[in-house]
């Protein structure tokens, strides 16, 4: 079966009309919106399938002068497989929102902007002209600020515009520096078509480069241009959270980032831009994971990961060796699937207890067993445990690491595998709190959520598994075509370990039912031999890393860390006096507009009339 | 050399995984007890005492706490159990068939080493004991204290050998190139490693997540019969597979009949500490572990980077 290349504007347009048509349906019409949304994320993940099985695919309008075009779209490996994962999540959103956000206000916009990011960012993945990509990169950015201008349940007015207004603030200068770092690349190429791009070399090309990766670290959420992410944790519905900084933003900006190093800039390993990235990598690592290890918001200790994982990805992609790259690439596909399954999770438990504090929550895991499980195993993933999906990414950005060669690269690897560590202590803490130890008397009564919101979290949960034991399908099918042949000096063979696991397993059973366990007796809690009640005198988990917390450095950088000294916006205010004088210039009237306008045409005229 | 999957399956029941290595570990466990026993002027248990011991658990109804989810009380104990199996059988295959790329590298067992701690603070945090609580959050301090340097030790025979990180590969290398022992930063490094291995075990004076004397058992407060048989077993089995990494990278590999000597001393060793010194806080825990064994792996590794 051939497509035809037209099919291409229907994962692009098919979402934004179908945006459009939610605003108009009328409150009246019961799951009126949640239908539209939920079928048009459907039907385009399906036609994302059919274009990923295609050969590449190429759509173009015709030229309107200096060799660019209207649209410029282009599916080939690397776009296709991501087009595929952004319907996929924009499915399982949609499906998730249906009650998750059932009653609240706006949904009419709420839908809109969901179904038009998901419209944007499928065009910013088929985009082969910069440009056309750029305002795709940009509509992204906007529905970020308007779908967090929606707000959490808890969250007042202020915090919601000073989230929205700080990632708009952040990404959208990081954006500027991106248009620079295109126009650059223009002037160097002498073509904005991404595919004819060849890669660069020299100052100036150093230069683009440092201006697009900034752009590119900034949706993706890398220090140090992460500080957004926090704020709209506490701010955005949870299913925002996994929609855009979970899964989105870093398909967006690692698919930036992976473009320049691999096709526009000559990147080796060792080069100094390599050695640039790996510090920011593992630095993000390590920095952000700290933070995420001493929250007590759910969301907010979900947010810091989402910043320390992508780390790994710019680590990975840092590192310039093929393995790396790779390791990288498949770090950021994982990290979408463990990092939106855990911010559904959250939303699951907040959507059953009303709850957000950590401390106010636990013992859920017999009440919720479903989002208990599917949260154990993203959990699990993100901490890099065998033989699930992180682990396997995590293990191929190390190789990348080690075959990048320099003898002290030993210390980027121990920073990202002792980052697994610190990870794995902050899920500790958050599963703990969460859904183990005591459950408090407020939460008597909590049901698992519904239908709807359990298939994404299985959905989820289960491609963390597929991907981690069969790693070898996500590997040759998504990213071999984009990388090319990698070559291990390692050892991993993730499906023999899980058969040789599961023997194990089958171990564990049996002595099991060697022994008595299915005589069981239910016996009252021992503590210490007093009659205590369990539920009074239980262990919050938010207390379990306060002996790290309060120890001499620690203590001194975590106060500084909340205090946002590490946050890049908390020095916006030394721009704002330059930017009051800009101010000025803005007083709305219109002659004031046009006299600007007048001279700018003849500083135009006479710069043009000098050069010919 | 390439391993079929009935071998594997073999390899993984019976020799050298589960029964191999429970046998050995649980007959360490008594050298353990006996050596204990002698340093204190007592007999000591016969030989077969752990076995009985665990037979004995075995026969033990299963006691639950009243509110405790079932499932996830019993699965995480398990947890642990089956990643030291995994871990063993990959040691003992890639010792003896250095050519063989069998399931994982070193990043492997590394990481498959964390499964048991893992266990213990799930199973700990299931049990709903504020007792287990405490433990739990102890075991996972006392986890972020060891890892870092054992992170920078065990990587510093892989720098010394050039980045070799598969174990078969660094069994090879040693047989070429002599043991890893035989470099000064490899000293240093197998020095620090042996104190992280203490903590791994939760022996004394790491011994702070169980604390007896403070917190009744911690994360094994509530456990009991086949559970807690599993815990132990468990245990017993990490105290031969660990002893068996470090010679396997530092000492030349365990393939030889010198092995025997090898892991006895390592063993005796933990022992000895074990029986002369008092349990520390976990907070001393970490800034002994984040300081001057830290500052010490440091070295060892910038020596090995340097050629040493």
């Amino acid at each position: 079966m051939s497509l035809s290349p037209g099919i291409l504007l229907i994962t692009i347009f098919l979402p934004m009309a179908a945006g459009l048509l939610c605003l108009l349906v009328p409150d009246r019409v019961r799951w009126g919106r949640e239908s539209i949304a939920v079928a048009t994320t459907l039907a385009v993940f399906v036609i994302a399938i059919l274009i990923f099985i295609a050969p590449e695919l190429r759509f173009q309008t015709g030229e309107i002068g200096l060799g660019i075009r209207y649209l410029d779209l282009y599916s080939y490996s690397f776009s296709s497989f991501l087009l595929m994962f952004s319907s996929l999540f924009g499915l399982l959103i949609s499906l998730f929102s249906i009650r998750y956000m059932q009653g609240r206000g706006r949904l009419r916009e709420y839908y809109f902007y969901l179904l038009l990011t998901l419209g944007a960012t499928n065009g910013a993945f088929l985009s082969d002209n910069l440009i056309l990509f750029l305002a795709f990169w940009g509509i992204v950015m906007v529905t970020l600020f308007l779908l967090t201008t929606i707000g959490s349940r808890d969250a007042s007015p202020e915090r919601v515009f000073d989230a929205g207004h700080k990632s708009l603030m952040i990404i959208g200068g990081a954006d500027m520096a991106l248009l620079l770092g295109i126009g650059l690349l223009w002037y160097l190429s002498g073509t904005f078509t991404m595919s004819a791009i060849t890669p660069q070399s020299g100052g100036m090309a150093t230069a683009a480069f440092v201006l697009i990766m900034l752009g590119a670290i900034s949706k993706a959420g890398a220090m140090p241009l992460h500080s957004w992410i926090p704020n709209m944790a506490e701010a955005a519905p949870t299913s925002v959270m996994a929609f855009l900084p979970g899964s989105l933003d870093k398909l967006l900006g690692i698919y930036l980032l992976s473009r320049m190093v691999l096709n526009f800039y000559e990147f080796s390993p060792g080069c100094p831009m390599s050695l640039l990235l790996m510090i920011i990598g593992a630095v993000t690592i390590i920095a952000a994971v700290m933070m995420a290890m001493v929250q007590h918001d759910m969301r907010k200790l979900l947010s810091f990961h989402a910043v320390s994982q992508a780390g790994y990805m710019v680590l990975g992609i840092g590192t310039g060796t093929p393995i790396g790259v790779a390791g990288g690439i498949f770090h950021m596909l994982n990290n979408s699937i463990f990092k939106s399954g855990l911010f559904l999770s959250g939303g699951s438990v907040e959507h059953g207890t009303g709850e957000n504090d950590l401390g106010k929550l636990g013992g859920l895991a017999k009440a919720m067993p479903i989002t208990f499980i599917a949260c154990l195993i993203c959990a699990l993933s993100i901490s890099g445990v065998p033989p699930f999906n992180g682990f396997f990414s995590k293990w191929m950005v190390y190789q990348g690491i080690l075959e990048a060669g320099a003898s002290q690269f030993w210390i980027f690897l121990i920073a990202a595998m002792f980052g697994s560590a610190l990870t794995l202590a902050s899920f500790v803490k958050l599963i703990h709190s969460t859904f183990l130890g005591q459950k408090p008397r407020e939460l008597e009564g909590v049901k698992e959520s519904g239908i709807s919101m359990t298939i994404p979290l299985i959905v989820l949960a289960a491609l963390c598994v597929v991907f981690g034991v069969f790693a070898q399908l996500p590997i040759t099918q998504f990213i071999a075509p984009v990388v090319g042949p990698v070559t291990v000096s390692g050892v991993w063979s993730p499906t023999l370990a899980t058969v040789l696991l599961l023997v194990a397993l089958a171990i564990g059973l049996i002595i099991y039912f060697i022994g008595k366990i299915r005589v069981t007796r239910e016996v009252p809690m021992y503590i210490g031999g007093e009659t205590l009640d369990p539920v009074e005198t239980s262990v919050p988990g938010t207390r379990f890393y306060d002996t790290i917390r309060f120890m001499g450095v620690f203590s001194g950088l975590y106060r500084r860390g909340e205090e946002a000294v590490f946050d890049i916006y908390s020095y916006g205010k030394y721009v704002l006096p330059v930017t009051r004088v800009l101010s000025v210039l803005h007083n709305g009237r219109l002659t004031t507009y046009v006299s600007w306008c007048l001279w700018g045409l003849i500083i135009l005229f006479l710069i043009l009339v000098g050069v010919g | 050399m390439s391993v079929t999957l009935p071998w594997d399956i073999f390899f993984i029941i019976i020799f050298p995984g589960f029964l191999f290595t429970a046998a050995v570990g649980l007959f360490s466990t008594w050298v353990d007890r006996k050596v204990s026993a002698r340093i204190q002027w007592r007999v000591g248990p016969p030989w077969y005492q752990p076995f009985v011991d665990i037979i004995k658990l075995l026969g033990k109804e299963n006691i639950v706490p009243t509110g405790t989810g079932m499932t996830g009380y019993l699965v995480f104990p398990i947890i642990g159990f089956i990643a030291v199996v995994l871990v063993s059988t990959i040691l003992w295959v890639t010792n003896w068939f250095p050519e063989a790329t069998f399931v994982g590298d070193i990043i492997v067992v590394i990481y498959l080493l964390y499964l048991p701690a893992i266990g213990i603070i799930a199973g700990g945090s299931a049990s709903g004991n504020p007792m287990g609580s405490i433990g739990a959050s102890r075991e996972m301090k006392l986890m972020l204290a060891y890892e870092l340097v054992f992170l920078v030790a065990i990587f510093t025979p892989v720098v010394a050998s050039g980045g070799t990180l598969s174990l078969g590969g660094l069994v090879g290398y040693q047989a070429a190139n002599g043991w890893m022992l035989g470099n000064a930063s490899c000293i240093v490094a197998f020095i620090v490693s042996l104190v992280c291995i203490q903590a791994k075990l939760g022996l004394v004076p790491f011994d702070i997540a169980e604390a007896e004397t403070e917190i009744i058992a911690g994360p094994y407060t509530e456990y009991s019969g086949a559970a807690l048989a599993v815990f132990k077993l468990t245990k017993a089995m990490l105290l031969f597979v660990l002893p068996i990494l470090l010679i396997a990278v530092f000492m030349g590999g365990a393939w030889s009949p010198w092995t025997i000597l090898e892991y006895l001393l390592i063993l005796v060793f933990i022992i000895l500490v074990k029986n002369t010194n008092p349990r520390i806080r976990v907070d001393q825990a970490i800034r002994f572990f984040w300081v001057p064994c830290l500052i010490l792996s440091v070295i060892g590794i910038i020596l090995a980077a340097v050629g040493l």
